[in-house]
């Protein structure tokens, strides 16, 4: 295996990508007019990665050159992110004009898709009517293109160590790149839309993307059935999706969000109930692609794919999507801006998708053991928070609170950004742990197939004591894990206590049904804090569990650089980007008063300290430190508890990780076998038997439904076609009587034939 | 007199290879049949040249959206064909068959190339060629008699195609394929010839010219115009075709050869629904209107029980052709709407489908050859053995289940959008029945390209003496071809749909509407 520092000039191919902007500032090109670079750059990418890699296969410049298409694909992510950035910094700079009355928001039309007339009512024709294309920025578009495009770039970078290293992965790696660009254009394109049906577009590229990354390992039946799933489950979400959009077409008569959004009460006439199932559909596309109950079943099987497939669907990509589309139904429910009142229900609805989802994904956490499904579950969880908070603010929106509203938005949108980051890196380092692991098992057992096949390197029962060999990496995961925790001061912590505490303030003062989902998230704040550590203890405290762990060597190039970039800013994003205002920033779109800036960053972070410890509500100053004794005390040291342990004498760790492995070894450990064998932690590890019961239904009625079709079709629908014919073949036997074998009775015939068929016409035209 | 020259020139070429070696002395009707197929090829090539000329506004300076309802452009001035009962040699074409006629000269070009080793290629090739006339001569022929002359004629290639080339089942698969198409065709004929009859009191007064022929209906009763508007409906849904007069489909499909399939399902289904928005719509709008409902029951019959039947499929070909069934079924559903977006989007389905079917039937088709078995499950893991088939695989299966950026989306998304607006909440039948469509097509992948841990499942049968190769380059040329073009028109769908959109508007603004108002039909 090369070094890392010899693998660096391999990164030419991403100068010109480089190039690319500047070049185009130069030419004063307007940033929004290049947003098609975005979308374009991976599309383009994507058949040539492909198809050269199908005819450059196993050629040395291709394979050592182009790592088999991984820089290609890199620069193609490169050329996305850096004009996502240019537009960014332009829009923060104020370069473009407020075009609109709420908030700050640009949109441009490129031109028409498709165009046609619709019949009205009073049989007179409409006006053409067009679905454009065309990109709309605002601020929330703005922090998810950042995500993707940061993330996607850096996820490509990590494959390039992870995916490239792999022996069963060679001569197979340009399908992955050409994939994952793919998919990375999806989303993308999917955040750029101005119309909800490009967004839906896009929207379904992901599903096909997510369908062949899955089931990239072709050979394994798992992988085959888990992308199957993962598609298919998406799919049924997705339909529902696209119902919600052909009942908004028919409400608004267009599916542009400028049209829709200038006025979603159309004057006050809209027909509420309509559009409440409208609404209600869209919500049940965003269950499916974001993975919650109860078509969440798809995304713990989707980890068959290749760890950064995992990282890309649950941080940058994907799983996001949902969260995306719940977020642009603010301004149908904002009644401050022309929005439509009496749809509080729906707001209720999704923040008990979300408080549901949380508490049982978290409670499946609790007895996993592949390192990978702890974080799936975790991804779960921590997005049904986010739907949590969006449902509460689209309840105060609705309810006609915006401040409030506002508030729960940005700090939802907020805890979408944490969090990806945060996952990003954390299944980022758990690629690292299994890939190291699996290297060191293949380096151990070299030439004997002996105990190959049985040995999991993404089981945590395999692993153990790694904190003194991968300083990198636990340190990377520790931070994460934190993050995603809510550990005080870290990342996570100030927008998951920005929704938990709204989630109560709104049970508290106005709706008593919203305190469903307040108590089911405060408790899942304390579970998180013990599945999390729980994860840390088991892979990097404690004695090493297999002789395996010995050998494990952090040496995979390409692989550091991403968990030390995204380390940073899971640490220190959290509080960094508070300070700076970005709650209120994300919430821009839907609010024009944004509240006030303290005059110097001192202030700013004295309010920020404030308002998340001591805030001046009593009732939230209970719920915000019940959330941070929950998941700051109570969580890890049970966690400790049960899977802690000191490393193996004389073996020392990273000094920024080393006073987590003390504290492990202070509490550690403890017996719990007895509870691990309960029917409840039973039922846990089979995932409440929702996949179990899917099945079963599935089997009972599709399968045996499809079968009789067809036996119906062949067997009544032809069998009544081949009744007729073999009568007729009977009555034939009588006609052959007639058969003289003589032309001239022949052409007799048929002329009697015609002309009785024209005599029959003749006669019925009358 | 361009029109007269993509309809007649390849029957003429095609008759007179096919019959050239047979008269010729012997040594140099050798040299007609090697030539046989570069000739064909050729021929059809330049049809497709002429085609897309006619297509692009930027080189023909035709303007297919200036043109009004009910005139044609290319239009020749009738020749008497038989002028004592007013049959005349009388060619048009319109946005309604401009882009099925350049859907054939593609078509049909591409499966010359998927089969361009076809046995007995002498014969194969010049019987395609033969084909391809005839299917255009039904687009572009403006006299019903010379469309229905057409129309038989695109049986008799295709049944020796079916029973020369076919497998094992053939000789039932042909004789079944040409009676019941030919009995169906036959009550047509009635509904033509009654419509004829009424064009006029004496014989010399009547005509068969469309434009006649169509007015027909003004001097019918309403029982009579909603009998002969059965009777074409019969005609025309048989070919389509839709359930319950289907099942003549799936048999011969699976024993036609590949480029047969390709053309049977490629363009051959698509004659039923133009020849309904041609005559039975345009003729009886009242009809039309009234049998609605039929129309939405025939249309949901097709969509959600063929669905149901694909998914019962063992057999690869035969549930391609049940998928066949089930999307056409989406036709009549656009049609139902009423709406110009509906029946743009069931024109835009038919050429979706054109471009789609012959790929999933090229892919099914490679499948046999290289595996020599179409059972689904018996042959897993063909990623391994051939990466590119696995990848047209993967898009034409992908892009027949409705993906986004290929061409079924469109037609779909904008006959759902009609749907929703004239039947409400009764969407939710075909939306759902596009998970049971994810559901056969992903399944059946599953069990093709993935593998499976099962060693008993999914071994190279024995009869293939080791490793299959991957499809040959002709077949690859073709396939890719088709798959370029459905990602061509999902992601710029306006190079047709923009002329259909303007037809469909034309038609229920000059026929439909007025149809609607006295019957009482709200939109």
């Amino acid at each position: 295996m090369a070094k890392s520092g010899n693998e660096y000039r391999l990164l030419m191919p991403l100068i010109p990508a480089l190039l690319v902007v500047p070049a185009l500032a130069i030419a004063e090109f307007d940033s929004v007019d290049a947003a098609f670079l975005i979308v374009l750059a991976p599309l383009v990418a994507f058949p040539i990665i492909l198809i050269s890699g199908q005819l450059k296969n196993g050629e040395k410049a291709w394979k050592e050159g182009l790592k088999e298409g991984g820089t290609l694909a890199l620069s193609a992510l490169l050329v996305s992110l850096t004009t996502a950035l240019w537009i960014i910094v332009d829009y923060l700079r104020g370069a473009r004009e407020i075009s609109e009355e709420v908030g700050e928001r640009v949109a441009t039309t490129w031109g028409d898709w498709i165009s046609f007339d619709v019949l009205l009512s009073d049989y007179t024709m409409s006006s053409e009517r067009v679905i454009g294309v065309g990109v709309w920025v605002d601020s929330v578009t703005l922090m998810l293109l950042f995500v993707a495009t940061f993330l996607c770039f850096l996820i490509c970078w990590f494959s390039l160590g992870y995916m490239n290293t792999d022996p069963i992965n060679e001569n197979r790696n340009h399908r992955f790149y050409a994939e994952f660009v793919l998919f990375a254009m999806g989303m993308f394109g999917m955040v750029l839309a101005d119309n909800f049906l490009w967004l839906f577009i896009f929207w379904e590229i992901m599903g096909l993307c997510s369908y062949l990354l899955i089931g990239f390992y072709f050979w394994k039946e798992s992988a085959a059935y888990a992308a199957k799933k993962a598609f298919l489950t998406t799919r049924v979400g997705d339909v529902f999706l696209m119902i919600g959009l052909l009942i908004l077409y028919d409400i608004y008569g267009s599916l542009e969000f400028s049209v829709i959004f200038e006025d979603p009460s159309l004057n006050g006439s809209v027909d509420t109930d309509k559009l409440f199932w409208a609404l209600l559909m869209l919500f049940v596309g965003a269950v499916g692609k974001s993975a919650q109950f109860p078509l969440h079943v798809w995304l713990p099987d989707a980890m068959e794919g290749p760890t950064p497939v995992s990282a890309l669907i649950h941080a940058a990509t994907m799983v996001n999507a949902g969260l995306y589309l719940v977020a642009r139904m603010v301004p149908f429910v904002d009644v401050g801006h022309h929005g439509v009142a009496g749809l509080e229900d729906l707001g209720l609805i999704v923040a008990y998708i979300g408080g549901i989802t949380a508490f049982m994904a978290a409670s499946i956490a609790f007895v996993q053991n592949d390192i990978k499904k702890v974080l799936a579950y975790s991804t779960m969880s921590q997005l049904a928070y986010i739907f949590t908070g969006l449902g509460v603010s689209l309840w105060f929106y609705n309810h006609g609170n915006a401040d409030a509203a506002a508030l729960v938005f940005g700090g939802s949108m907020f805890h979408l950004f944490n969090h990806a980051m945060a996952k990003g890196m954390l299944f980022m380092a758990s690629g690292s742990v299994i890939h190291e692991v699996h290297h060191a098992h293949d380096h151990l057992h070299h030439g004997s197939e002996h105990g190959h096949h049985d040995f999991d390197p993404q089981d945590m029962r395999n692993m153990g004591g790694l904190a003194s060999k991968m300083p990198v990496t636990s340190a990377a995961m520790m931070i994460g894990s934190m993050s995603i925790i809510g550990i005080p001061l870290i990342g996570g912590f100030w927008s998951k206590e920005a929704i938990v505490a709204k989630t109560w303030k709104a049970s508290l003062d106005y709706e008593p049904l919203m305190l469903g989902p307040a108590v089911l998230v405060l408790l899942t704040a304390g579970m998180t804090g013990f599945y999390m550590s729980r994860m840390w203890f088991m892979t990097f405290a404690g004695e090493p569990k297999s002789e395996v762990v010995d050998h494990v060597h952090e040496e995979t190039p390409w692989i550091k650089e991403p968990l030390v970039i995204l380390s940073v800013i899971s640490a220190l994003g959290g509080f960094g980007l508070s300070v700076l205002g970005v709650v209120k920033w994300l919430a821009k779109p839907y609010k024009d008063d944004i509240g006030i800036q303290k005059e110097s960053v001192f202030d700013q972070v004295i309010y920020e300290l404030e308002h998340a410890f001591l805030p001046e509500d009593p009732n939230l100053r209970i719920v915000g430190w019940t959330t941070i004794f929950l998941s700051l005390v109570v969580g890890p040291i049970i966690a400790a508890r049960v899977h802690g342990g000191s490393l193996r004498a004389g073996q020392s760790s990273n000094p920024m990780v080393s006073w987590l492995v003390w504290i492990s070894g202070r509490f550690g450990s403890q017996d719990m076998s007895e509870m691990a064998d309960s029917s409840l932690s039973e039922a846990l590890r089979h995932r409440l038997y929702f996949d179990h019961y899917y099945e079963k239904a599935l089997g009972m009625t599709a399968i045996p439904l499809a079968s009789f079709a067809a036996w119906f079709d062949r067997n009544v629908i032809d069998g009544i076609v081949k009744q007729v014919e073999s009568s007729s073949v009977l009555g034939s036997v009588q006609i052959r009587r007639a058969t003289t074998g003589r032309a001239r009775d022949y052409i007799m015939m048929t002329a009697v034939g015609m002309i009785s068929i024209f005599a029959l016409a003749w006669g019925v035209s009358g | 007199m361009i029109l007269t020259i993509l309809a007649l020139s390849p029957i003429a070429v095609g008759a007179l290879l096919l019959v050239l070696p047979q008269i010729l002395p012997s040594h140099a009707g050798d040299q007609v049949r090697t030539f046989s197929r570069n000739m064909c090829m050729g021929v059809s090539l330049g049809l497709f040249a002429i085609s897309t000329w006619a297509a692009a506004h930027s080189l023909s300076d035709l303007d297919w959206m200036a043109i009004g309802f009910g005139s044609y452009e290319l239009e020749n001035t009738p020749v008497d064909l038989i002028p004592y009962i007013g049959v005349s040699w009388h060619v048009g074409a319109d946005a309604l068959s401009l882009p099925m006629i350049w859907l054939t000269s593609l078509v049909v070009p591409i499966s010359m190339l998927v089969e361009w080793d076809a046995k007995r290629g002498h014969l194969f090739h010049p019987l395609l060629l033969v084909m391809e006339g005839a299917m255009i001569g039904v687009f572009v022929s403006l006299d019903l008699f010379v469309f229905y002359v057409f129309w038989e004629l695109t049986l008799i290639p295709m049944f020796f195609l079916i029973l020369m080339w076919g497998g094992a089942d053939r000789r039932y698969a042909a004789m079944k394929f040409f009676i019941y198409t030919f009995t169906a065709s036959v009550i047509m004929l009635i509904g033509i010839l009654v419509m004829y009859f009424n064009t006029g009191t004496s014989i010399s007064d009547r005509s068969f010219d469309l434009e006649v022929i169509l007015a027909s209906g003004s001097t019918m009763s309403e029982g009579l115009r909603h009998i002969v508007w059965m009777l074409l409906l019969v005609g025309f849904a048989t070919k389509m075709p839709s359930v319950p007069v289907h099942t003549w489909l799936p048999d011969a499909h699976v024993q036609a050869p590949t480029a047969g399939s390709m053309i049977l399902a490629g363009v051959m289904l698509k004659m039923g629904a133009y020849g309904f928005l041609r005559v039975a719509v345009t003729a009886f709008p009242g009809s039309t209107v009234v049998f609605t409902p039929l129309l939405v029951a025939l249309g949901m019959a097709s969509l959600v029980y063929g669905a149901w039947v694909c998914m019962g499929q063992t057999n690869l070909k035969r549930m391609v052709a049940y998928s066949s069934v089930s999307h056409m079924g989406l036709i009549f559903l656009g049609i139902a709407t009423m709406q110009p977006l509906g029946i743009a989007g069931a024109l835009f389905m038919m050429f979706a489908h054109g471009i789609i079917s012959p790929l999933l039937f090229a892919v099914a088709g490679a499948f046999k050859h290289h595996y020599h078995t179409l059972e689904i499950g018996s042959m897993r893991g063909i990623a391994h053995h051939s990466p590119w088939l696995s990848g047209h695989m993967m898009l034409g299966w992908m892009a027949s289940l409705g993906l986004p950026m290929m061409a079924g989306f469109v037609a779909e998304v904008a006959v759902l959008i009609a749907f929703w607006m004239t039947f409400g909440w009764l969407v939710l039948l075909p939306a759902l029945t596009l998970i049971i469509t994810a559901v056969y097509y992903l399944t059946s992948m599953q069990r093709t390209i993935f593998e499976s841990n099962d060693p008993h499942n999914g071994l190279l049968p024995e009869t293939l003496h080791g490793e299959p190769r991957d499809i040959t380059w002709h077949e690859n040329a073709g396939m890719a071809i088709l798959g370029g073009l459905t990602i061509l028109f999902g992601i710029l769908p306006f190079f047709f749909w923009d002329m259909m959109s303007y037809w469909s508007s034309e038609l229920i603004d000059t026929v439909l509407v007025a149809a609607m108002e006295s019957e009482g039909v709200k939109p």
